[in-house]
C-alpha cells in the first residue's frame, strides 16, 4: 500500500472516530433536552397545579372562618375566588395525567373537594351555624384536611416521579459524556499507535536509506540502501539503487 | 519481539469483536431498544482500531512463541476491554468496575453478573452479553484462527499458546483441521440447541442467547430467574443434554459424530465425567428428597440440572441451591472445583487432571506397599509420562493456592467465608454462581469494587489456565 493511502487512512480513522463520538454526544444531548422538556411538561405542571389547589383550599378555609364570624360578603367573595382558582388548577391536573395511577389520585382529590364544598355551598352567615366553632372543628375542618391531604398525595406522587426522572436524566448526562471520554482515550491511544507506525514504516526506512547512501559514498557498498516493502520509500530506495548502479557502471556523478 | 506483528493479530481479534457488536446493534435496531447507539458506536470504534494495524503492517505467517503468548494474553485482555465500551455507553448500573466485571465474566464464560434486573436491559445489549460468551467459549484466538482462511505456521503457535496440552490431546490432526473440527462442533451444537429450544416455544432471541451460553458453558441468561423462568422440564432437559455435551472434549464429539463411537466410550475421562455427574446427582437427590422436595421426580429434576450446570461450569439455575442442605452444597462445591473435560469449553481444574491425580495417588500407595515395584500410569492403554503427571499435580496445587489466596483477599474486605470461598472458586472455575451472597438466584452487584476486581483476575487466571499468565509475567526471563 502507498504511503499516501496509509497516512490518509490514519487521519481518516481519527476523523471518523471523532465524528462518531460527536454525533452520539449530540444525539444524547438532544435527547436530554427533550427529557427536560417532558419533565417540565409532565411532572412540574402537576406539582404546580397541586400547589395552587392547596393554596386555594387554604383561602377557602379562611373564607369559611370569615363566614363563621358573620362577615358574609368578604367570606363569600374569598371562597368564590378560591373556588375558581381551585377548579382551574384541578383542570390542569386532570388534563395532565402522565404517571401510572395518577388518575385515581386526581379522582380522590375531586371527591374530597366535593365533600368539603358541601359545607360552604349552603348559607352559613345568619344561620345557627354562624359562630358555631364546635361545628367547624368537628365537621368542616376534618373535611378540609382530608381534601388537602388528597392534594398532597397527588403532589407527592409527582414529586417522586420528578425525582426518578431527574435521576434518569443524570444517567443520560453521563451517557452523553461517555462517547466523548471514549473518543479522547481512543484518540490518545490511536495517536501513540499512529506515531509508532510512522516511526517504524516511514522514519526508520528513511534513516536507514540515508545511512546506506552515506556508507555507499564512503565504501561503495550498495547493500545498505535496500528497503523492503511496496510503498514510495521502497520505490525511492530502488531508484537510488539504480542511480548508484548507473554511477558505478558509467563512472559519472 | 515485534510489537507491530502482535498488533496485526490483535487487529483480527478486534474485527471479530466489532462484527459481534455490529450484529448486536442490528438486533437492537430490530427490537427498537435503547442500546442501538451504544452498540453501533462501540462497533465503529473497535472496527477502526482493528483495521488500522491491518492497513499498516504487512502480512506475515511467521511468529515467535513469545509473540504468540503476547497475542493470546493481550487478545483476552483487549477483548474484555472492548466488551466494557457498550455497557459503559449504555449507563446505569454499569460503572467501569461493573462493566469490566460483566465483560470479563462474559468472555471467560464465567456467567457471574452484577445485574439485579436483567430483563430491564435492552435486547441488543443482552445479545452482546451472550455473544461475549460465544466468542470466548472456545477461546477468542481459536475462534479467530478457525474462521480465518489460513495463517500458516502462525496458526499453530497461536493455537498452542491458547490451548493447554491436555486439550490438545485427542486431536491427532494438523492445526488447521483441528481448528475446523472445533468450529464445526461448536457451531453445530449451537445450531442444534437453538433449533431444539425454538421448537419448545422459546423465542428465537431467547433460544439463540441461551444456546450461546450453554455451548460456551457460560451461563448468562436473559431472564432474572435464569432457566427457572421457563419452568419447563423439557427446556431444562434440552439445556442439560447440551451442557453435558459441551463438557466433553470436542475431538471425541467429532469422532463420535463421524462414526467412531468407540473412542467416546473408551475415554477414561468421559467415563469418569459421566459417572461423577451421575453420582453427584444421586447424592444430592437423596439429600433433597423428603426434606426439600416431596416428590422424587422434583428432587431428581433440580439436582440433575444444578449438578450438570455446575459440573460443566455453565452456571444456569433452575433452583436456588444456596438454600440447600450443607451436603448438597459441598457436592456442588466439589463440582465447582473439578468441572468438565479438557478440550471442551468448560473451566475449572478439569476432569483430566483429577483422573491423573487419582492415578498418581494410587501409584504412590502401591509404591509404599511395594517399594521395589515399578508402576506405570496408563490412560486408555497409553503410558503417561511423569512430567505430564507432575504438571497436572502442580496445576492442582497452584489452582488451590490461588483460590485460597483469593479467598483471603476477599474476606479482608468483610465478605463472609462461604461467599468468599465459593465466589472465588466459581470465578476461577468460570462457573458463575457460588453460595451465600452469590448464590444461584443472587448476583455479584452487592460486592465491593475491590472484590469484583479480585474475582475478575481469578476469572482470567482460570480461563488462561494459570500457566499462560505466569509465562506472560515472566516473559522477560525467557532465554
Amino acid at each position: 500500500m502507498s504511503l499516501r493511502f496509509k497516512i490518509l487512512s490514519g487521519f481518516l480513522i481519527l476523523a471518523v472516530m471523532l465524528f462518531a463520538a460527536g454525533a452520539l454526544s449530540i444525539y444524547e444531548l438532544t435527547n436530554i433536552g427533550h427529557s427536560v422538556q417532558s419533565l417540565l411538561d409532565e411532572n412540574y405542571k402537576s406539582i404546580s397545579a397541586a400547589k395552587n389547589m392547596i393554596e386555594s383550599l387554604e383561602r377557602e378555609d379562611s373564607g369559611m372562618l370569615l363566614l363563621l364570624s358573620g362577615e358574609w360578603e368578604r367570606g363569600r367573595s374569598t371562597i368564590e375566588d378560591a373556588d375558581t382558582d381551585f377548579q382551574k388548577a384541578f383542570h390542569v391536573a386532570e388534563n395532565n395525567i402522565t404517571v401510572p395511577g395518577e388518575d385515581t389520585y386526581v379522582a380522590a382529590v375531586m371527591e374530597s373537594y366535593e365533600a368539603y364544598r358541601l359545607y360552604w355551598n349552603r348559607p352559613i352567615a345568619g344561620t345557627p351555624k354562624q359562630g358555631d366553632l364546635s361545628w367547624y372543628f368537628k365537621q368542616v375542618h376534618p373535611t378540609f384536611l382530608e381534601a388537602k391531604n388528597r392534594v398532597n398525595q397527588l403532589m407527592t406522587l409527582n414529586d417522586q416521579t420528578l425525582y426518578k426522572t431527574a435521576s434518569a436524566l443524570k444517567n443520560r448526562t453521563e451517557r452523553a459524556i461517555m462517547p466523548g471520554i471514549i473518543a479522547i482515550v481512543s484518540a490518545l491511544i490511536f495517536t501513540v499507535i499512529f506515531n509508532f507506525f510512522i516511526n517504524l514504516y516511514f522514519i526508520s526506512p528513511i534513516k536507514k536509506l540515508a545511512a546506506g547512501i552515506r556508507n555507499y559514498l564512503k565504501t561503495g557498498e550498495r547493500s545498505g540502501m535496500r528497503v523492503t516493502g511496496q510503498d514510495e520509500i521502497a520505490d525511492l530506495a530502488a531508484a537510488i539503487g539504480e542511480l548508484s548502479l548507473y554511477r558505478q557502471e558509467t563512472g559519472k556523478d | 519481539m515485534r510489537p507491530e506483528i502482535v498488533m496485526r493479530y490483535l487487529g483480527f481479534i478486534l474485527l471479530f469483536n466489532a462484527l459481534f457488536l455490529f450484529i448486536s446493534s442490528v438486533i437492537s435496531r430490530v427490537h427498537g431498544d435503547s442500546s442501538f447507539y451504544s452498540l453501533i458506536f462501540s462497533a465503529t470504534v473497535v472496527f477502526l482500531f482493528g483495521i488500522f494495524p491491518l492497513i499498516f503492517v504487512p502480512s506475515t505467517e511467521k511468529i515467535t512463541n513469545e509473540e504468540g503468548l503476547f497475542i493470546v494474553v493481550f487478545g483476552w485482555i483487549l477483548s474484555c476491554l472492548v466488551g466494557v465500551i457498550p455497557y459503559m455507553l449504555w449507563g446505569e448500573p454499569f460503572s467501569f468496575t461493573n462493566a469490566w466485571f460483566e465483560s470479563v465474566s462474559g468472555f471467560t464464560t464465567t456467567g457471574s453478573s452484577i445485574l439485579s434486573d436483567i430483563e430491564s436491559v435492552p435486547k441488543g445489549l443482552l445479545f452482546w452479553r451472550a455473544g461475549t460468551h460465544w466468542l470466548g467459549g472456545v477461546g477468542i484466538i481459536v475462534f479467530v484462527l478457525a474462521v480465518m482462511p489460513s495463517m500458516g505456521p502462525a496458526a499453530m503457535i497461536l493455537y498452542r499458546s491458547e490451548t493447554s496440552d491436555l486439550a490438545i490431546n485427542n486431536f491427532r490432526y494438523r492445526t488447521q483441521k483441528t481448528l475446523m473440527i472445533i468450529l464445526y462442533v461448536y457451531v453445530g451444537l449451537t445450531a442444534l440447541e437453538t433449533i431444539a429450544l425454538s421448537c419448545l416455544g422459546l423465542s428465537l432471541f431467547d433460544a439463540v442467547t441461551h444456546s450461546f451460553a450453554t455451548i460456551a458453558t457460560g451461563g448468562f441468561s436473559t431472564k432474572n430467574a435464569s432457566v427457572a423462568h421457563f419452568n419447563s422440564p423439557a427446556v431444562e432437559s434440552i439445556i442439560m443434554i447440551f451442557m453435558l455435551l459441551s463438557g466433553i472434549h470436542f475431538g471425541l464429539l467429532f469422532l463420535f459424530v463421524t462414526g467412531t463411537f468407540r473412542k467416546l466410550y473408551e475415554s477414561t475421562m468421559v467415563r469418569y465425567y459421566v459417572v461423577a455427574i451421575l453420582l453427584g446427582v444421586s447424592v444430592i437427590a437423596a439429600n433433597l428428597y423428603g426434606g426439600f422436595y416431596g416428590k422424587l421426580t422434583d428432587a431428581l429434576r433440580y439436582s440433575a440440572f444444578q449438578v450438570i450446570s455446575i459440573g460443566t461450569s455453565t452456571g444456569f439455575a433452575n433452583a436456588d441451591s444456596s438454600v440447600w442442605p450443607p451436603l448438597s452444597q459441598l457436592v456442588l462445591l466439589f463440582f465447582t472445583l473439578q468441572c468438565a473435560c479438557a478440550g471442551s469449553t468448560s473451566g475449572g481444574i478439569k476432569v483430566d487432571r483429577i483422573v491423573l491425580f487419582g492415578k498418581a495417588l494410587r501409584r504412590r500407595i502401591f509404591n509404599l506397599l511395594h517399594p521395589k515395584g515399578v508402576f506405570v500410569i496408563k490412560l486408555g492403554g497409553t503410558a503417561i509420562d511423569d512430567p505430564v503427571i507432575e504438571s497436572a499435580l502442580v496445576y492442582i496445587l497452584l489452582y488451590m493456592g490461588i483460590l485460597l489466596a483469593s479467598t483471603l483477599c476477599i474476606t479482608a474486605f468483610g465478605v463472609d467465608l462461604l461467599t468468599a470461598f465459593s465466589g472465588a472458586a466459581a470465578a476461577m472455575g468460570n462457573v458463575g454462581p457460588g453460595f451465600g451472597l452469590v448464590g444461584s438466584m443472587n448476583n455479584y452487584g452487592q460486592l465491593s469494587d475491590p472484590v469484583k476486581w479480585i474475582l475478575t483476575v481469578d476469572m482470567l487466571l482460570g480461563r488462561l489456565e494459570i500457566y499462560a499468565l505466569i509465562l506472560f509475567i515472566t516473559i522477560r526471563r525467557w532465554k
